[in-house]
């Protein structure tokens, strides 16, 4: 009787002393798997976590680092993870394959994708890359759209030569001059190129001559989607939060990521990271939205793209509803 | 009847037949899995779907696999000429095992998947990275069982030799080499198929043709059946490599214990 007691007074101490505990215990436990080592893009989720925003949404954020956006997708799909920040590409091609995943929000609606070399290299236009030598990573993403960014810009394959290797072999291969360029993101390999050498990195961008595709958003399982509503719909609104906040200050957001990992990288660089990657959140239609709001005739478009050129066969193409939904954001 | 029973018989329990047998039950066993917890293709693919696409795309995987073959018998070739010198050096010499041998053990746990890409910064995009790669997996094997081989020679044959005088050559020829023979074929067998492995590894970080450059596309594609057939491709390099391997130890050392007809009457 006087356990029960004292039971009841320390349970009831615990109420007293605040939500906060009773909201700790009832927390949703979720794990956030990014689609590669930190770099600037993840810095949002940082300041989300240490603003508390997530918190507030009872969610408890683990927030993992990936290997690839392939890897990431696959383990969304079999719950291993409980969203994937991933490129949304990447996605409809796991999913038109059975992938029982969906997109429940588009970050990245500017392409990040860009053909990049030294800017002591002079390679301004796309006309500069004749003669020279490009680095790829064979089935990547950026490989797959490279023939329509040739073709939009009149190049022809034959006019300069082509290495292939992984991620690190690229960014190798511009460091030793083993080649001139690599394709890579504005705000990822641009920046490490520069942090390594400290020299200047000039980057064709696709989307400015014509080539655009969706880039990284957040996903989830079909099943989650079904059974956990309401706390998708709180990670999105605590998400979409950290997005609007990391706009406005960049500087805080890097310092976040920095301070939950210092080896994230060099803050200057990084910040510039940043500001680069949130400029890609809002095409010209969706300027006055709120982030991860995409327009559909925008994935409507990056689906003929994949269609035609991404390795997504043509027959389970579907439509932009069918791998995208905006209902659970705020 | 019974003759065909017999010579169904003995079709099942020849030396072939048996471990095909078993990779068509394991097969069966595949297809099972998948069909009964009804494992998504984009997860692991069924047998069939991989048959059929290494039939689709043989002409590629053919090319493909013969850069990564080239690489691996290049690589494989290295651990020969280099492996088995450096271990007689070290089999003969006191002084030159304490020196080499302990950095030899520390090279080879170094991971060759970290320091691959450097062999691209060094070497470049050709195929002689990937040959290296290949060495550097293959070599380590070769030295061990070596060194083993022909230290593995007992006393009282060097003593019998020496009271016969025999020169150094003719102990060497004589008595050292086929004492140590089994134990080097032994591991040339390891290194063959390590040595695709390595191959492969080196494929990875950068190049522009070979089995792991379409496994990598593959990868990125999600088509998990391209990239079974590419790996069924590379499984078979591995074991005619090996094959390759054990003929060549049946013709040089016929009269070693496990090469002895009873012997494999007995174990079989």
């Amino acid at each position: 009787m006087k356990l029960l007691l004292k039971t009841v007074a320390i349970a009831g101490m615990a109420l007293l002393l605040g939500a906060g505990t009773a909201q700790a215990q009832s927390k949703d436990k979720v794990v956030l798997l990014l689609n590669w080592y930190l770099y600037s893009e993840h810095a949002p989720f940082f300041l989300g976590k240490e603003r508390g925003y997530y918190d507030q949404e009872g969610i408890d954020l683990d927030i993992q680092e990936g290997r690839g956006s392939g890897v990431s997708v696959q383990a969304v799909a079999a719950n291993t993870a409980t969203f994937g920040y991933v490129d949304i590409a990447t996605m409809i091609k796991a999913a038109a394959k059975g992938a029982p995943v969906k997109a429940i929000g588009v970050a990245l609606q500017l392409s990040p994708m860009s053909v990049m070399g030294f800017a002591d290299k002079n390679i301004r236009t796309p006309k500069d890359i004749v003669g020279k030598t490009v680095a790829v990573t064979p089935g990547d993403s950026m490989s797959q759209i490279w023939p329509l960014f040739l073709k939009k810009t009149g190049l022809n394959e034959s006019e300069f030569k082509t290495v292939s290797g992984d991620a690190q072999t690229k960014l190798n291969a511009v460091m030793n001059g083993q080649a001139d360029l690599l394709l890579g993101y504005v705000m990822d390999q641009a920046i490490k190129l520069q942090d390594a050498t400290h020299r200047a990195v000039h980057p064709i961008r696709f989307a400015d001559y014509g080539v655009n595709l969706i880039s990284s958003g957040i996903i989830a399982n079909t099943a989650t989607l079904k059974d956990k509503p309401d706390m998708v719909r709180r990670f999105l609104r605590a998400t979409t939060k950290a997005m609007e906040e990391s706009e406005k200050n960049p500087e805080a957001a890097v310092d976040a990521m920095l301070k939950a990992n210092p080896k994230a990288g060099v803050r200057e660089t990084l910040i510039i990271g940043l500001k680069q990657t949130t400029a890609l959140y809002h095409t010209k239609e969706t300027a006055k939205q709120r982030p991860l709001r995409v327009s559909m005739a925008n994935v409507a478009e990056s689906l003929d793209l994949l269609a035609q050129y991404g390795g997504l066969d043509p027959a389970t193409k579907g439509k932009a509803e069918d791998w995208v939904t905006l209902d659970y954001l705020p | 009847m019974a003759v065909a029973r017999s010579w169904l018989r003995r079709g099942l329990e020849s030396q072939i037949a048996r471990p095909l047998l078993l990779i068509v039950a394991l097969f069966v066993l595949w297809e099972l899995v998948i069909r009964v917890f009804r494992i998504p293709p984009y997860l692991i693919p069924a047998p069939l779907a991989v048959a059929k696409m290494l039939v689709a795309e043989w002409p590629r995987l053919w090319q493909n696999g013969l850069f990564t073959a080239y690489a691996t018998l290049g690589g494989f070739a290295l651990s020969i000429i280099i492996g088995i010198p450096i271990a007689m050096v070290i089999a003969y010499s006191r002084l030159v095992e304490s020196y080499v041998y302990p950095l030899l053990v520390f090279s080879q746990s170094v991971p060759k998947i970290a320091i691959a890409p450097l062999f691209v910064v060094w070497f470049g995009f050709g195929i002689f990275p990937k040959v290296i790669s290949a060495f550097m997996l293959g070599f380590f094997p070769v030295v061990v069982a070596t060194v083993m081989g022909f230290k593995s020679i007992e006393p009282d044959m060097i003593d019998l030799a020496r009271s016969m005088r025999a020169s150094r050559w003719q102990m060497f020829v004589k008595f050292s080499l086929p004492q140590a023979l089994p134990s080097i074929f032994s591991g040339l067998k390891i290194s063959a198929t390590l040595a695709v492995v390595g191959a492969v590894v080196g494929e990875f970080v950068g190049s522009n043709s070979g089995i792991g450059y379409v496994l990598q596309i593959a990868n990125g594609n999600f088509d998990l059946p391209l990239m079974f057939a590419g790996l069924f491709v590379l499984s078979m390099m591995g074991v005619i490599l090996f094959a390759l391997v054990d003929l060549a130890e049946k013709l040089m050392i016929p009269w070693h214990q496990s090469r002895r007809p009873d012997a494999m009457g007995a174990t079989a």
